[in-house]
């Protein structure tokens, strides 16, 4: 390829015109795009993520022996992982030092839909820092946008169609993102083991009626919805994963799991469970990632234990504000989510506006989203009224098969749970998604 | 077609390199397609009165960790075990007739979730009772040991539908005796519904019937033992009645006797004038519980389930496009699907945006070409070999149920299959 790089491939690209083809009118409704150049530039990359081994925290109490905690945790972690960090921006010593630094979930990022008229390629580089307490794998990493349409394999991230990264290379991932609405994202090499360790994040795309005041006057939209529909004021991302003791535990342990028994012990909300899900935020903008002198993340204080999992799901919002919710499942169950006392509207599902072909309306509103593994659901809703007393109201999001909103105690909230407060007044803009705006 | 009959065809269809070869030229009458869905269109009867003979026999599979498991099967005619049961392809309108020949040693029967006003024996088909006014079986019986019954229906409703055993079928079904019913709607075979929006390219029609098997269940029928449902515990999950990598391996594929049914997907890539329609994908689930299929790369648009097209009843368009198609038990769901080249990239003309790493320096997929370009391929390091022919791309398709791609222990395996998108024609695939 170096023999290429001097070459400004704009004069060679064939511009089509920008045509949309619904070919013999009733052939394929669904979106047809053309083929356009995009201004690429060799370099940094948008976010640059490592592949490593880790641990994270879970209620260590009650105990799954021998499995849970984890006696080779580092206190007070108790769950060996694999996962994703943020290393955009760190030099090479920073980078190298992330090796058993993981963090689940997964950094959560985000890129604006591919614009045309302003076409720029968005890129994502990928090392694989290896795995510190199993130096006796050589597992190779990828990168896999879960839910892209119309990839190439060298960008799908899966390995037996592509390639894959190994222990101490490097491959970057550019992306032209079509379709707005909510994706997520994961390591692809043998997936049912790098899924489930942790490799697992949430990605959305915004789409290019952002800035568009005419619809919703914060001028932000799940979609390209043409009417407000999907605007709102607010965002979170709601990541969905499980964690079977087993298995983790079987891989810090040089032992192979046998899947088919499978069990969800944990139900994850952005990586955590109740109450943790309502811990503040550590260092979760990821093209503006925080970190420490050594490349470390930095945990909040307090909650020292939460340093590997950086993400809060406390969704904090004013009275009449409307807030969207962006969730993905890459757990291996089906999730029940329910909010209870507000409803929500489904306007979007697998990164796909609710409309039939012909614009009919399937938007729906619903207490539950029975969301399967690897599917994803946008849904907004409007804050009530504050009722008070107290400085907010607060509703429960919470996953309506209790077993999996529980620790595992014999009482008590836990697992995939976490709390909607609405405040009178107050709550500022957000200046990221996740952001309490407190 | 006709049904096909395997022994005289396997010789000349299958290729011994385990991965399929192209074959978009539609197939001879009488020979079945390598890829792509093998209708069985009655085996006897006339015009649009066709006959279906099922017999109930019993086998063996091959599953990928080298087990094998004992099954029940509805096989054609009077031919050896198959599974799963053949599918059967009729038309709009069509009376349909269904012999049951029952060889098990207990009453087995059919039911045909989605027909309507079923006949057994030519009067009403019913749940049958017993003495004391228990059910027995869903439907009328073929009794043990050799027993006949024979079903008809008209196929009113163009759509995917399952048939199985409705006795004891919560054994029955597990062991195999079940299939799938494709009913083609009267505007062509060429739409899934009657909605001119539902047109597919024939070459591009392909099955997804997924199922799952308890080996101790099997085993515990095989020595005449029973077994105790509370057990139930799947341990393989299946894919047209193979696991992965057999799945991708051709229609007939020699090595697997008893499993006649493949799933690679092989396409052409979108294009406006030469590929206009989009590819048809009829998924069906015969588990016990959801099944989250993922296809990589290209969103299915659901345009009906349980054959029945999605549409309000003013004819409003209700499909849905997903890139997880979560289907439930019993349910089945038709989706359109295509590939589409979005970015064009050449590598002449529009090189990929990134330095491509010399492959040394990569973990290189069994199927990659090398290149990342569509009908390019790369000479591949020494002791690297790959099975790609002509720069066609691999996109997997699997249930994303991630503990369930295992086979009781030989992970990466179950139900996942690929799309293989061919490089527009002429290409080098042959």
């Amino acid at each position: 390829m170096n023999e290429r790089a001097g070459l400004d491939r704009r004069q060679f690209l064939k511009v089509a015109g920008g045509v949309v083809a619904v070919v013999g009118g009733l052939a394929w409704a669904g979106r047809v795009l053309e083929p356009l150049p995009a201004g690429a530039v060799p370099g940094a990359p948008d976010l640059y993520l490592g592949g490593t081994d880790g641990w994270m925290y879970l209620p260590p109490t009650p105990a799954i022996p021998p499995f849970h905690p984890d006696v080779l945790a580092p206190s007070p972690l108790t769950t060996y992982i694999f996962g994703f960090r943020n290393l955009t921006g760190m030099d090479d010593t920073q980078k190298a030092n992330q090796k058993n630094k993981a963090q689940h979930s997964a950094p959560l990022f985000w890129v604006n839909q591919f614009d045309p008229a302003h076409p720029v390629d968005f890129t994502v580089a990928v090392t694989n820092l290896g795995l510190a307490l199993r130096p006796d794998l050589f597992d190779a990493h990828t990168l896999h946008w879960h839910g892209f349409r119309n990839v190439i394999p060298f960008f799908d991230g899966e390995p037996s169609g592509s390639v894959a990264v190994r222990s101490g290379r490097e491959f970057t991932y550019v992306y032209r993102p079509r379709e707005p609405g909510t994706y997520m994202y994961h390591c692809h090499v043998e997936d049912t083991e790098h899924v489930h360790m942790g490799m697992t994040g949430l990605v959305f795309v915004r789409p290019l009626q952002d800035g568009n005041t005419s619809y919703y006057p914060s001028g932000r939209y799940l979609y390209n919805d043409g009417d407000g529909s999907t605007g709102y004021d607010r965002e979170f991302a709601m990541f969905l994963s499980e964690v079977w003791a087993e298995a983790h535990w079987a891989d810090a342990h040089i032992q192979l799991p046998e899947w088919s028994d499978y069990r969800a012990d944990f139900s994850l909300l952005n990586g955590r469970v109740y109450p943790d899900t309502i811990a503040p935020n550590g260092s979760v903008d990821a093209f503006n990632p925080v970190h420490d002198a050594d490349g470390d993340l930095v945990p909040v204080p307090g909650f020292e234990h939460l340093k590997y999992q950086p993400h809060s799901s406390l969704v904090t919002c004013n009275a009449g504000e409307r807030v969207a919710l962006r969730f993905s499942n890459l757990g291996f169950r089906e999730q029940a989510m329910t909010v209870a006392g507000i409803r929500l509207r489904v306007v979007g599902r697998d990164a796909t506006l609710m409309r039939g072909r012909n614009g009919t309306d399937t938007s729906y509103q619903t207490d539950t989203l029975n969301i399967g593994p690897g599917e994803s659901y946008d849904v907004v809703f409007t804050a009530p009224a504050h009722q008070g007393p107290g400085d907010y109201d607060t509703y429960m999001l919470y996953n309506r098969n209790y077993t999996r909103s529980n620790n595992l105690a014999p009482s008590g909230f836990g697992g995939a749970a976490t709390e909607i407060r609405v405040y009178a007044s107050g709550v500022t803009a957000q200046a990221h998604p996740n952001d309490w705006g407190l | 077609m006709r049904a096909p009959r395997r022994a005289t065809t396997v010789a000349a269809l299958v290729t011994a390199s385990g991965l399929a070869a192209l074959s978009i030229a539609p197939a001879a009458a009488d020979t079945p397609p390598r890829i792509g869905i093998v209708c069985t269109t009655g085996t006897a009867g006339v015009g649009d009165h066709p006959v279906f003979d099922l017999t109930t026999t019993t086998g063996y599979i091959s599953l990928p960790d080298g087990n094998t498991a004992f099954m029940w099967g509805y096989s054609s005619r009077f031919d050896s075990f198959q599974h799963p049961g053949p599918v059967l392809c009729a038309n709009e309108g069509d009376t349909v007739t269904v012999i049951l020949h029952n060889t098990l040693p207990e009453a087995a029967s059919i039911v045909f979730p989605g027909q309507a006003d079923v006949l057994a024996n030519g009067t009403p088909a019913r749940p049958q009772l017993n003495g004391s006014g228990v059910m027995t079986s869903l439907t009328n019986t073929a009794s043990a040991n050799g027993g006949t019954v024979t079903y008809s229906f008209v196929a009113t409703a163009p759509g995917t539908y399952l048939y199985e055993s409705g006795t004891n079928p919560e054994k029955q079904v597990r062991m195999g005796l079940f299939g799938a019913l494709i009913v083609r709607p009267a505007v062509g075979a060429d739409h899934a519904y009657n909605r001119p929006d539902s047109q597919f390219t024939p070459s591009e029609e392909f099955m997804v019937l997924l199922s799952e098997i308890d080996p101790f269940q099997h085993q515990a029928v095989e020595q005449g033992l029973s077994f105790n449902m509370n057990n139930y515990h799947p341990r393989y999950w299946l894919i047209n009645g193979r696991g992965f990598p057999d799945s991708i391996a051709d229609n007939y594929a020699s090595w697997l006797p008893t499993q006649p049914y493949g799933s690679l997907a092989s396409v052409l890539p979108y294009d406006a004038t030469s590929h206009p329609y989009p590819g048809l994908a009829r998924y069906l689930n015969v588990g016990t519980e959801d099944f989250p299929f993922h296809p990589h790369g290209n969103n299915g648009l659901v345009i009906g389930r349980d054959g029945r097209p999605l549409e309000s009843p003013t004819g409003q368009d209700l499909s849905f496009e997903k890139f997880a198609i979560n289907i439930g038990p019993g349910q089945t769901w038709d989706v359109l699907f295509k590939w589409y080249d979005a970015e064009g990239y050449d590598p002449v003309t529009n090189p990929v945006p990134v330095t491509v790493p010399s492959l040394a320096n990569q973990e290189i997929g069994v199927f990659y070409s090398g290149s990342p370009y569509l009908g390019s391929t790369q000479t591949m390091p020494p002791g690297i070999q790959t099975l790609n022919q002509c720069g066609e791309y691999y996109i997997i398709s699997h249930n994303h149920a991630l503990f369930q791609l295992t086979s009781w222990g030989t992970n990466m395996t179950g139900p996942i299959t690929y799309m293989r998108i061919n490089p527009p024609t002429p290409n080098n695939c042959g």
